[in-house]
């Protein structure tokens, strides 16, 4: 490993004791702090993972009232993201137990699995706009169709940039799933894709 | 080289390694330059694992791109939210600290008072004739009452005593 790397590894090992020290203290400030830096990625995942919106938004505020309450568990010595979403992870299984239906699925808008909203972004001109927003919707409503075990784990993999061995601990599955759960993931996306070409 | 593609055939194991190191380039660290060299090679004689590899790109590249954003009403909520509940759990810490101390403190109290006690009861049995399984009866009963009552009242705690909070009412 290079001193560039070496340099990396160990900042990122000191921000995670900090964040840990800080939850500890249950240190307002921090805890402002992480709901912002982490805010669009922990709503993606729980979108992706309920396929709603509110319901994601509920998740949200839930994972960080747990994320004050259960902070001496953090120790600091794996990424604090992992430990986050799987804290959500769990919030969302534990209401699936309550509501007892058989998977992620059951949470998806009944209403004939809609695409997720996408915000309208900001793009040179007005086809580059239009075309980017139908593509998304396209990609969109493959990843309601697909299982949600296959979302989860392309949105851990390829949005939040996690590595497999982060995947199998943020899912608790075994890594050979995990690898499995990509690979037909993404296979299962690509007719998607067609349509999402124009 | 990894276990888990060697047992596949030639095709999926290309397409298990795109999908799982899939990117522009994958790092040593994913991909050994054997695997590397292999999958390149493979790529280059075989047209349909070239086709899932675009793909299997333009997907991920089109899964980046989703914008999904938190609104600034869904942050702000939220840290509300968290500040009010660390607040409410600030509270009861406090509240655990000055049972702990209360409790401290009836026991230190108990360890001084008792034997003075004890003595009082026994200097009033004697002058009252009664006979000590009486008065050590008496002195029991004065001990254990207080806490008695306390039990009484907590167990009433949740009861006809509190409001739907759970707070004590006045």
């Amino acid at each position: 490993m290079n001193a560039a790397a070496c340099y990396f590894v160990r900042a990122m090992a000191d921000e995670n004791t900090e964040i840990a020290h800080g939850l500890r203290r249950r240190d307002p400030e921090l805890l402002d702090r992480l709901i912002e830096e982490y805010q669009h990625r922990l709503l993606r995942y729980l979108m992706y993972l309920t396929g709603r919106r509110d319901l994601a938004e509920d998740f949200f505020q839930e994972t960080w009232v747990r994320v004050l309450e259960r902070g001496s568990q953090y120790d600091g010595r794996h990424e604090f993201s992992t430990w986050l979403f799987t804290i959500a992870r769990n919030l969302v299984i534990d209401h699936l137990r309550r509501k007892r239906p058989a998977s992620f699925d059951s949470l998806a808008d009944p209403d004939g699995l809609a695409p997720f909203d996408i915000a309208a972004t900001a793009q040179p001109s007005a086809f580059d706009t239009t075309v980017q927003r139908e593509q998304n919707e396209q990609i969109s409503a493959g990843m309601q169709h697909i299982a949600a075990e296959y979302r989860e784990t392309l949105v851990l993999r390829f949005q939040e940039g996690m590595s497999l061995e982060e995947i199998a601990n943020v899912t608790g599955a075994p890594l050979g799933t995990v690898k499995s759960r990509i690979y037909r993931g993404l296979s299962a996306l690509q007719p998607w894709l067609k349509g999402a070409r124009l | 080289m990894n276990p888990d593609l060697m047992n596949s055939d030639v095709h999926e194991r290309a397409r298990l390694m795109i999908a799982l190191f899939g990117e522009e380039r994958p790092g040593p660290e994913e991909l050994s330059n054997a695997e590397r060299s292999w999958l390149a090679a493979h790529l280059e004689s075989c047209a349909s694992c070239r086709e899932f590899a675009e793909n299997s790109r333009e997907t991920i590249r089109l899964l980046r791109a989703i914008p999904i954003t938190a609104g600034e009403r869904l942050v702000s909520t939220t840290q509300m939210r968290v500040r009010q509940r660390a607040q409410e759990l600030q509270r009861q810490q406090e509240r655990f600290w000055v049972v702990c101390v209360c409790c401290a403190a009836v026991t230190l109290s108990t360890l001084v008072t008792t034997p003075v006690l004890w003595r009082g009861f026994a200097w009033m049995g004697e002058q009252a004739r009664l006979s000590p399984p009486v008065w050590e009866g008496g002195f029991v009963v004065f001990y254990l009452m207080p806490a008695v009552l306390a039990g009484i009242l907590l167990l009433a705690r949740g009861t006809f005593l509190t409001d739907h909070n759970g707070s004590y009412q006045d």
